[in-house]
C-alpha cells in the first residue's frame, strides 16, 4: 500500500534521490560519449577492408548482443576490475565512489557501443554511393568524405534510432545498483533498508526516470527537425 | 612525353569476377591538351569504366595511367612516397549522371566545401570564386538554395561549376544529360560547349551525337571493352570502319 505518511518519509531521504539523479545522469552521459566512439570504431572496422578487423569487430558486436547486460557488468566488475580490488577508491562529486562507478561506465560503454556501431553502420550503408564517389573526385580523402558528407547525412537518417538508444541507455543504467554504483535505484534500496518501505521510493524512482527520459527524447526531436531542413522543398 | 599529352593510357584493363567480367580490355589512348574527346558506345561496353578509372575511382587490373607526368596507377608517387591520389583528383573534375550534389549542403556550401578544406582557401574567396561561377552558368540567385530545390538541369549546372571550383586541368563527363528531362538537357550541354570553347580539357561519354559531331574535336568508339575505332567526328560519323561501329551508328542516328 502506498500512503502518504510513506511518501513524506521517503521524501525525508531526497538528498540520496538527488544524487541518485547526479550519478545516473553522469554514468549514461559518459556511456554515451564512450559508446559512441567505440561505435564508430567499431563501425569503420566493420566496413573497412582488413579482414582480421572486421571479424573482430564482427565478433564483438554478435557477442555483447547476445548476451544479457547483467552478466556483462559482474564481468566487469567482478572479474576484469577483481571487484573494488583494482581501483583507486575516492569519491567523485564527494559521493560518487569512483572504484564502482567507472566499471560501470566500462560495462554500459561497451554494451551500447554494439548497439549503436549497428545503428551507425546502417546510416552509413543508407547513403548512396554516388555521395562518397562525388566527394572523392573533388579530392577528399576518405576521412574527410565521411565527415563532411557521409556522417551528416547518416546521423540524420539514424537520429530517432540514437535517439532510443540513449533512452534505453539511461533505463539500462538502473541495473548498476547490483554492483554498488549509487544511481536513483540504489536510493531507492536504501529507502528500502531505512524505512522498510519501498513502493513510495519506487513511484519516485519511476518519476525520476521518467523526467530524464522524456526530455531526451524531446531535445533530440528537436534537433531531427532542425536538422532535416535540407530535405523541405 | 611531350608537354601537350595530359593523360596517357596504356593497355588499361579492368577485369571482374576474377576474370569473367572485362569491363575494360586493354584500352590504350592519349589525352592531349585542349582536347575534347567524346567516347560513344553501346550500353555496358566499359564507357563508364574507363572514365572512372581515370581518376582511380576504379582501381584497373593492369595497365597504366599517366597524368601529368605520374602514373597514378603505382602505389608509390616519383618522389618515392606514397602516391597521394587525392593530389592528383583536385586536378580532375567529374560529372556524373545523377549529380551526386550533397543534399545536407546549399548550393554554396557544395561548392566550397573541397576548395575550404581540402586547398584550404580562405572560405570569403572561396565564396566569391564559387559565385562568379555560379553567375557563370546563371544560378547565382539560388547560392543559398538546397539540392531538392533546383531542378535537374540546375543540379547538373551546379554539379559542373562544383567541379570547377577545384580549377581542374581536365573534366570527366559521364553521361551528363542522361538523367534529365528532353527540355533540360540543351542548358547542360551549352555549359560544357562554353567550357570546350574556353579550352577546357574534357573527356565526355555521352549519346548526344550532335554535342560529339559540334564539340568533339575526337570521337572514341568502345564496345566490349575496347577501344575499336578513333577519329575525327567527320570520320566516325562520316565513315565508320568497324562494322559495329556502322551497326551503333545505324541505330542511335
Ligand atoms: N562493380 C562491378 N561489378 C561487376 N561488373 C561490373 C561492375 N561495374 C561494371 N561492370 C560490368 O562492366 C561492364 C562495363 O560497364 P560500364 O563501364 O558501366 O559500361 P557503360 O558505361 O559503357 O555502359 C558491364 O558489363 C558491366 O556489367
Ligand atoms: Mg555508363
Amino acid at each position: 500500500m502506498l500512503t502518504a505518511q510513506g511518501f513524506s518519509k521517503a521524501f525525508e531521504y531526497w538528498q540520496l534521490f538527488l544524487q541518485g539523479v547526479a550519478c545516473t545522469v553522469s554514468l549514461s552521459a559518459l556511456t554515451v560519449i564512450f559508446g559512441f566512439i567505440l561505435a564508430l570504431f567499431l563501425a569503420v572496422c566493420r566496413m573497412g577492408k582488413m579482414k582480421v578487423l572486421k571479424a573482430l569487430a564482427t565478433a564483438y558486436v554478435e557477442l555483447f548482443r547476445a548476451t544479457p547486460m547483467v552478466v556483462q557488468i559482474f564481468i566487469i566488475f567482478y572479474v576484469v576490475f577483481d571487484g573494488v580490488k583494482v581501483l583507486p577508491g575516492f569519491k567523485l562529486f564527494g559521493f560518487i565512489r569512483f572504484e564502482r562507478f567507472f566499471p560501470a561506465v566500462v560495462a554500459l560503454s561497451l554494451n551500447s557501443g554494439a548497439y549503436l556501431s549497428e545503428i551507425i553502420r546502417s546510416g552509413i550503408q543508407s547513403i548512396d554511393g554516388g555521395q562518397t564517389e562525388a566527394a572523392r573526385s573533388l579530392g577528399l580523402n576518405a576521412w574527410k568524405t565521411m565527415r563532411f558528407v557521409v556522417l551528416p547525412q547518416a546521423i540524420k537518417n539514424i537520429l530517432p534510432a540514437i535517439a532510443n538508444e540513449f533512452v534505453t541507455i539511461i533505463k539500462e543504467s538502473a541495473i548498476c545498483y547490483t554492483i554498488g554504483v549509487q544511481d536513483i535505484m540504489s536510493a531507492v534500496n536504501a529507502v528500502k533498508g531505512a524505512t522498510y518501505r519501498m513502493g513510495e521510493a519506487l513511484i519516485i524512482a519511476t518519476a525520476l526516470y521518467f523526467c530524464l527520459t522524456y526530455p531526451t527524447s524531446k531535445i533530440i526531436a528537436h534537433f531531427e527537425r532542425k536538422m532535416s531542413v535540407g530535405d523541405k522543398r | 612525353m611531350t608537354n601537350d599529352k595530359l593523360i596517357q593510357v596504356k593497355d588499361l584493363k579492368k577485369y571482374y569476377n576474377k576474370g569473367k567480367i572485362k569491363a575494360l580490355d586493354g584500352v590504350t589512348v592519349d589525352i592531349n591538351k585542349g582536347d575534347v574527346m567524346v567516347i560513344i558506345g553501346p550500353s555496358g561496353s566499359g564507357k563508364s569504366t574507363f572514365l572512372r578509372s581515370l581518376n582511380l575511382l576504379e582501381v584497373p587490373t593492369s595497365g597504366s595511367i599517366i597524368f601529368e607526368g605520374v602514373d597514378i596507377t603505382q602505389k608509390k608517387g616519383p618522389d618515392g612516397k606514397k602516391l597521394d591520389i587525392d593530389l592528383h583528383r583536385q586536378k580532375m573534375g567529374m560529372v556524373f549522371q545523377h549529380f551526386n550534389l550533397f543534399p545536407h549542403k546549399t548550393i554554396l556550401e557544395n561548392m566550397t566545401l573541397a576548395p575550404i578544406r581540402v586547398k584550404k582557401v580562405p572560405e570569403e574567396e572561396a565564396k566569391a570564386k564559387a559565385l562568379e561561377l555560379l553567375n557563370r552558368v546563371g544560378l547565382a540567385d539560388r547560392a543559398d538554395a538546397y539540392p531538392i530545390q533546383l531542378s535537374g538541369g540546375q543540379k547538373q549546372r551546379v554539379a559542373i561549376v562544383r567541379a570547377l571550383a577545384m580549377e581542374p586541368d581536365v573534366m570527366l563527363f559521364d553521361e551528363p544529360t542522361s538523367a534529365l528531362d528532353p527540355e533540360m538537357v540543351g542548358e547542360v550541354l551549352d555549359v560544357m560547349k562554353e567550357l570546350a570553347h574556353a579550352g577546357m580539357t574534357m573527356a565526355v561519354v555521352t549519346h548526344e551525337m550532335g554535342f560529339a559531331r559540334e564539340v568533339g574535336n575526337r570521337v572514341l568508339f568502345m564496345a566490349d571493352g575496347k577501344l575499336l575505332e578513333e577519329g575525327s567526328p567527320e570520320q566516325i560519323f562520316g565513315s565508320p570502319q568497324n562494322p559495329r561501329l556502322q551497326d551503333f551508328l545505324s541505330k542511335v542516328l
